[in-house]
C-alpha cells in the first residue's frame, strides 16, 4: 500500500457516502446553471450584429432547449 | 470480434450504397473544382453555412465503429454509455459556442496550436501540434483498421479490400474538396446516419411491442443479473460485465442498472459517476469541444463568428437525439436476443433480425457515412497541423496561400498512404496485442493537460508561456505513469494493488492530469515575470478589464 493508494482509498470512500440521489441532483443542478446562465447571456452575445428578426435568430432560445431536454433526461432516468 | 457475417446483402442493398458513395464522391468533386487558395482548402474560404457546420460537427463526432460499439455498450452496460453524447457534450458545446468558438474565430487562427502560440510561445504550440498529430495519425489508421473488420465481421466483405477501398473513396473527395467537400458531404452523412439508425430503432420498439414493454423486459434481466450475482442462479449465459473486486474483498457487486444514466462509485462499467461528471463532463467533453482541432477548426469556416456560435448550438440540440438512435438499439437487441456473450454482436445481429433485404443496404449506407465522416474530418485537420503548424511555422513563413493549397493536398495524400499502409500492417498483429486499448487511451494522455493549459490561458492573464511548456509536458508524463502503473505487468512487478478499480480508467488519467497540469502551470506562472502585454490580447475579457488587468499583470500582482 503506497500513499496513492491510502489517498485513492480515502477519496473513494468518501464519495462511496454519497447517496445517488444526491449524485442526481449535482448532475440536475449542473444543467440548471448552465440554463441560467444562457438565459442572462446579453443579447451580443447571442443574436446577429443586426438583432434577432425572428425568433430563432436568438441562439439563447435554441440553447436553452437543449440544455432543458438535458434537465429533463437527467431528472428522469 | 465474435460476429458472424449473417447479414447477406442483396442487390438492392448495394444499389442503396452505391448511390449513396456516388453522391458523397460527387458532391466532394463538385466542390473540388472552385479551391484556388489554402484558406478554401483548409477552412471552406470561411464561406460555409451553420446548419451544415452544425450537422458535421456531429457526424465527425460519431464514427463507423460508434455505430455498433455504443449500441454495444449499451448491450452490455445499460443507458451510461449515453452519458458520453449527452452530458458528455451538449453543456461543453453550449459554453464553447458563447465563450470559447468567437473567442478563436475573432482571432483568425487556422489551428488551436496556431492559438497556443499567440497566448503562450511556440513550444507550446509545438508540443499540443505534435500530439494532435500523432494521435491523427495514428488515429486514422485505427479507424480504417476497426471499421474493416466490422464489415468484414458483419457482412463477410474482405478487410484489406474495405481497407484500401474506404482510403481511395474518403481521401480521394478531401485531397480534391478539403474543409468545405469534408463539411458538405458530413451533412449528408449526418441525414444519412440519423434516417439508417432511426429505422433500427422504430422497428425495434415495435418488434418488442412498444416503451412499456421494452422496460418490463429490461427489468427482467436485471433481475436474473441480480440473482446469478447473489449464487441462486445458474444460469451463466446471461451477458454480465466483467466482474469487478474490491481490492482484497472479493464481494461481488450489483449489475447496473440498464436504464439509469447514473452508476454508483463501485460500478461494474467504466462509467461511475465520479469519472462521468468530474473527467468527462469537466474536462474530456470540453476539452474535446474546445480543444480539439478536427472539430474547432469546423467552427472556424463558418461565414460569420454569429453562424459559428449557431452551429455549436444547433449540434448542441442534434446531440439530444443521438444516443436514441445509437444506444437504445443496444438495449432493444438485450430485450430481444438476451444470450449473446459479445456485446459488439448486438447490432448486427439487431440488424439481421428486423430489416429484410433491401433495407440492409441504408443501414450499410448509414454505417459508412459514420466511418467516412469522422476520417475525412480527421485526415483534413491533420493537413491543416503539418501545413501551418510545421510547414509555415518552421520550413517556409513566407509560403503562399496558392502554394499552401498544394502543401495541404501533398499532405492529405501522405497521411492517406500513412494511414493505409498502418491499418493494412496492424491487420497483421494479433487484436490480443492491446493495440486498440493503448490508441483509445491515448487520446486521455494529452486531452487533459492540453485543456488545462487553453483553459486557464484565455482566462487567467498572470498565466505564462514557460509555466505552461513545463505543466503540459508535467500532465502528460502524469497521464502516461498512471497508465503504466494501472498495467498487471508492471503493478505485480513492484508488488503494489491496481491504482484505479473500474475497466479502462481513462476518464480517471484525465483527471489528475488535468489537475496536475493546472497546479503546475499556476505555481510557475506566481513565481515567474508575467507575459508581455501583446500575448494578453488573447485573455478573454482582457479588453473589458482594460489598464486594471495589464497593469496589475504587469507588476506580477495575482489575482
Amino acid at each position: 500500500m503506497t500513499p496513492l493508494h491510502a489517498f485513492g482509498d480515502a477519496l473513494r470512500e468518501g464519495l462511496l457516502a454519497i447517496p445517488l440521489s444526491a449524485v442526481r441532483g449535482l448532475f440536475v443542478a449542473l444543467l440548471v446553471g448552465l440554463l441560467i446562465w444562457v438565459l442572462w447571456l446579453p443579447a451580443k452575445a447571442t443574436q446577429p450584429p443586426g438583432g434577432a428578426k425572428r425568433f430563432d435568430e436568438n441562439l439563447k432560445w435554441g440553447a436553452a432547449i437543449a440544455i432543458l431536454i438535458q434537465i429533463m433526461i437527467y431528472s428522469l432516468l | 470480434m465474435l460476429i458472424a457475417a449473417t447479414n447477406v446483402l442483396t442487390f438492392p442493398d448495394y444499389a442503396v450504397i452505391l448511390v449513396y458513395l456516388l453522391i458523397t464522391l460527387g458532391i466532394g468533386l463538385a466542390i473540388g473544382w472552385r479551391l484556388k487558395t489554402g484558406a478554401d482548402f483548409f477552412l471552406g474560404g470561411r464561406r460555409l453555412p451553420w446548419w451544415a457546420v452544425g450537422m458535421s460537427l456531429v457526424a465527425t463526432d460519431i464514427g463507423g465503429t460508434d455505430i455498433i460499439g455504443v449500441g454495444g455498450a449499451a448491450y452490455s452496460y445499460g443507458l451510461a454509455v449515453a452519458n458520453f453524447e449527452w452530458i458528455g457534450c451538449v453543456p461543453a458545446m453550449i459554453v464553447g459556442a458563447f465563450v470559447f468558438i468567437p473567442f478563436f474565430y475573432r482571432s483568425g487562427v487556422y489551428t488551436v496550436p496556431e492559438f497556443l502560440e499567440r497566448r503562450y510561445n511556440a513550444g507550446v504550440r509545438s508540443v499540443t501540434a505534435a500530439c494532435w498529430l500523432i494521435f491523427m495519425a495514428c488515429n486514422l489508421g485505427i479507424m480504417l483498421l476497426a471499421s474493416a473488420k466490422m464489415m468484414s465481421a458483419v457482412f463477410g466483405w474482405n478487410a484489406e479490400a474495405c481497407i484500401i477501398g474506404t482510403a481511395l473513396l474518403v481521401g480521394g473527395y478531401t485531397f480534391v474538396g478539403g474543409m468545405a467537400a469534408v463539411v458538405y458531404t458530413d451533412t449528408l452523412q449526418c441525414a444519412v446516419m440519423i434516417f439508417g439508425c432511426l429505422l433500427i430503432l422504430v422497428l425495434g420498439i415495435v418488434r418488442v411491442g412498444g416503451i412499456g414493454e421494452l422496460r418490463e423486459r429490461l427489468r427482467e434481466v436485471e433481475n436474473r443479473e441480480a440473482s446469478i450475482v447473489a449464487g441462486v442462479s445458474a444460469d451463466a449465459s446471461l451477458p454480465l460485465p466483467q466482474q469487478a473486486t474490491r481490492g482484497s474483498d472479493p464481494a461481488p457487486i450489483d449489475p447496473p442498472s440498464r436504464t439509469s444514466l447514473i452508476l454508483p462509485v463501485d460500478t461494474q462499467t467504466p462509467f461511475p459517476w465520479p469519472g462521468i461528471l468530474f473527467g468527462l463532463t469537466l474536462i474530456l467533453s470540453p476539452a474535446y469541444w474546445i480543444g480539439n482541432q478536427a472539430i474547432v477548426q469546423r467552427s472556424l469556416s463558418a461565414r460569420s463568428e454569429f453562424e459559428a456560435k449557431a452551429s455549436y448550438v444547433w449540434g448542441a440540440l442534434l446531440k439530444n437525439l443521438i444516443p436514441l438512435i445509437v444506444a437504445i438499439p443496444g438495449l432493444i437487441a438485450l430485450a430481444l436476443i438476451p444470450d449473446l456473450r459479445d456485446g459488439d454482436a448486438a447490432i448486427p445481429r439487431l440488424v439481421g433480425e428486423l430489416l429484410p433485404a433491401g433495407l440492409r443496404g441504408l443501414f450499410v449506407a448509414a454505417f459508412l457515412a459514420a466511418l467516412m465522416s469522422s476520417i475525412d474530418s480527421y485526415l483534413n485537420s491533420a493537413a491543416t497541423i503539418v501545413s501551418h503548424d510545421l510547414y509555415k511555422r518552421f520550413i517556409r513563413p513566407d509560403v503562399s496561400d496558392e502554394s499552401l493549397l498544394r502543401i495541404g493536398r501533398g499532405t492529405t495524400v501522405a497521411l492517406g498512404v500513412w494511414a493505409l499502409v498502418f491499418a493494412l500492417l496492424l491487420t497483421r498483429m494479433s487484436e490480443q496485442s492491446g493495440i486498440y486499448a493503448i490508441f483509445q487511451t491515448l487520446m486521455a494522455f494529452f486531452q487533459g493537460p492540453t485543456f488545462a493549459v487553453l483553459l486557464l490561458g484565455i482566462l487567467w492573464y498572470r498565466a505564462t508561456g514557460k509555466a505552461a511548456l513545463i505543466a503540459l509536458l508535467c500532465g502528460i508524463s502524469t497521464a502516461i505513469s498512471l497508465y503504466a502503473l494501472n498495467q498487471p505487468a508492471v503493478f505485480r512487478t513492484l508488488g503494489w494493488e491496481p491504482l484505479f478499480r473500474i475497466q479502462d480508467p481513462f476518464l480517471y488519467f484525465s483527471i489528475w492530469s488535468f489537475l496536475v497540469t493546472a497546479t503546475v502551470l499556476v505555481t510557475i506562472s506566481l513565481l515567474s515575470p508575467p507575459d508581455p502585454p501583446e500575448k494578453l490580447r488573447y485573455v478573454f475579457r482582457f479588453d473589458s478589464r482594460g489598464r486594471n488587468a495589464s497593469s496589475r499583470a504587469a507588476s506580477g500582482e495575482s489575482s
